[in-house]
């Protein structure tokens, strides 16, 4: 299984969370659904489409306990027939992060994830990079490059 | 000892159990997603820790034994450095779990464990 | 918030095409989609109402290769324009990098497109962001519709236009404007994440 990290202090918890929870697919975002890590996928255009509808869930769910005055839900879980989805958000110096755990139900179960999930949360915040991520300057020539870029995806 | 029930039928099952000297603690949990349905644990003990092992290993046991053509598990009894985990299977879904002392009279918390188990069928 | 990754060298960029119902937002998803190679786009994901009005939002995925060495990727969203579903627009507008505002064009329609825009800057703020700061495009779609019904793009952008940022004359269901509105909000993007402000 392939694991990859777009921020690098992200990889390892991933990893071993992965191997411990029996995880067949996991996604690490941001609250607005930007991925940071991911285990299991394919295709990086299928992982965006993930985390756009766990973000969206989430949200969805915030969104109902702020209307109710209540603290945001801690974790939801729906069991399908033969796998199980976890969503769970976690707090990292990077901000309030959410993740999505994709789980066979028979190899994992959701006591074992969200055991684990304990886990990789605390492993988390312990490796986050506390403050803002360094800026750099992008090279001149994007304009040219976007230009292209664009002219290929329309084929003209 | 801590007594976490929602329900009298399930407290009592509970209560024969960790009524046998050397139980540190019991729980009823569901088999399929490794969730403590109800405990009653000494402090210190980590139930959903346990709940998860024991539905794990539960699952991966009825794979092996399916495999070996030997019928359904009945009681299994895991014995560990520190204390033994013990399981019977309801027909309900729920494992029936006692967490005990090295040296447990197992036989005698099978014979709760089966009981607890016929409280909650 | 755009993603920017120096050690991986990937860019993840959020737009979302704001505006009343029936503009034309899902529209110009489903144009980009039939147009963008299936090697460079993800599955579009519609979370919609029985009769195909945005529910939630529209998704589109679409990766536009290396720019400046560095991998780059849209996510495109719309959002539902109906008044009511305020609470979801404003959840799909958060941590937009930048907002094509697709108006409508019809004569009839213009209350409507100002209530959407002085939404859409309710709903920023809601978010901490000023209306004035966030990258911006204006399209103004069904310009192929009979000249009697509709208002031309320099009277929609008397109307509408108050930053003066970039308008685009638009028929989204052939696809004309489509294109230059993308590339549009995508040089603002990118510019602004060139010169560091955005990251």
């Amino acid at each position: 299984m392939t694991t990859r990290a777009v921020e690098a202090w992200t990889l390892e918890p991933l990893v071993k969370f992965v191997k411990e929870a029996g995880a067949r697919l996991v996604l690490v975002m941001t609250s607005a659904g930007q991925v940071l890590a991911q285990s299991g996928f394919a295709r990086a255009v299928d992982v965006m489409s993930a985390a756009a509808l766990g973000a969206a869930i989430m949200a969805s769910t915030e969104e109902i306990a702020r209307q109710l005055n209540q603290a945001p839900f801690a974790a939801l879980n729906h069991q399908g027939e033969r796998h199980g989805i976890f969503l769970a958000g976690l707090a990292t110096g990077r901000g309030r992060l959410v993740a999505l755990v994709v789980y066979d139900l028979d190899v994992s179960s959701l006591g074992l994830v969200q055991l684990f999930f304990e886990q990789l949360a605390a492993e988390l915040q312990a490796a986050s990079p506390k403050g803002s991520v360094s800026k750099q300057v992008l090279a001149a020539d994007f304009e040219r490059d976007l230009s292209d870029s664009l002219k290929t995806l329309f084929g003209r | 000892m801590t007594a976490e029930s929602p329900g009298g039928g399930y407290g009592r099952a509970l209560d024969l159990i960790t009524r046998v000297r050397g139980v540190r603690g019991a729980m009823l949990v569901s088999a399929d997603d490794g969730i403590v349905v109800a405990e009653q644990l000494m402090e210190g003990i980590k139930g959903p820790a346990l709940a998860a092992l024991a539905a794990s290993l539960t699952t991966r046991l009825r794979r092996a034994m399916e495999a070996a053509g030997v019928g359904v598990s009945l009681f299994w009894h895991l014995q560990a450095e520190q204390g033994a985990l013990l399981v019977v299977p309801a027909v309900s879904g729920i494992l029936v779990v006692a967490v005990a002392e090295p040296d447990v009279n197992v036989g005698l918390v099978r014979l709760e464990l089966l009981r607890g188990a016929e409280a909650v069928a | 918030m755009s993603l920017v990754n120096f050690t991986t060298r990937e860019i993840t960029c959020k737009i979302v095409y704001y505006g009343p119902g029936r503009s034309g937002k899902t529209t110009n998803l489903h144009y980009i989609y039939g147009r963008v190679p299936d090697t460079r786009r993800g599955r579009m994901v519609s979370l919609a109402t029985q009769t195909d009005r945005t529910l939630f939002f529209d998704f589109l995925p679409i990766d536009l290769g290396q720019i400046s060495g560095f991998s780059t990727r849209f996510q495109l969203y719309t959002v539902p324009g109906q008044v009511y579903y305020n609470a979801t627009r404003r959840l799909v507008l958060q941590g937009a990098d930048g907002v094509v505002f697709v108006a409508d064009s019809q004569a009839r329609q213009l209350d409507e497109n100002l209530e959407s825009l002085q939404n859409l800057q309710s709903n920023l703020l809601e978010h901490g962001v000023d209306v004035r700061t966030v990258p911006l495009v204006l399209q103004y779609n069904k310009q192929d519709l009979p000249r009697e019904l509709i208002l031309s793009p320099a009277d929609l952008d008397d109307a509408l236009n108050f930053r003066a940022v970039s308008s685009f004359s638009a028929d989204a269901l052939h696809g004309q404007g489509v294109f230059e509105t993308l590339k549009g909000i995508s040089e603002l993007v990118l510019k602004r994440l060139a010169a560091g402000t955005a990251v």
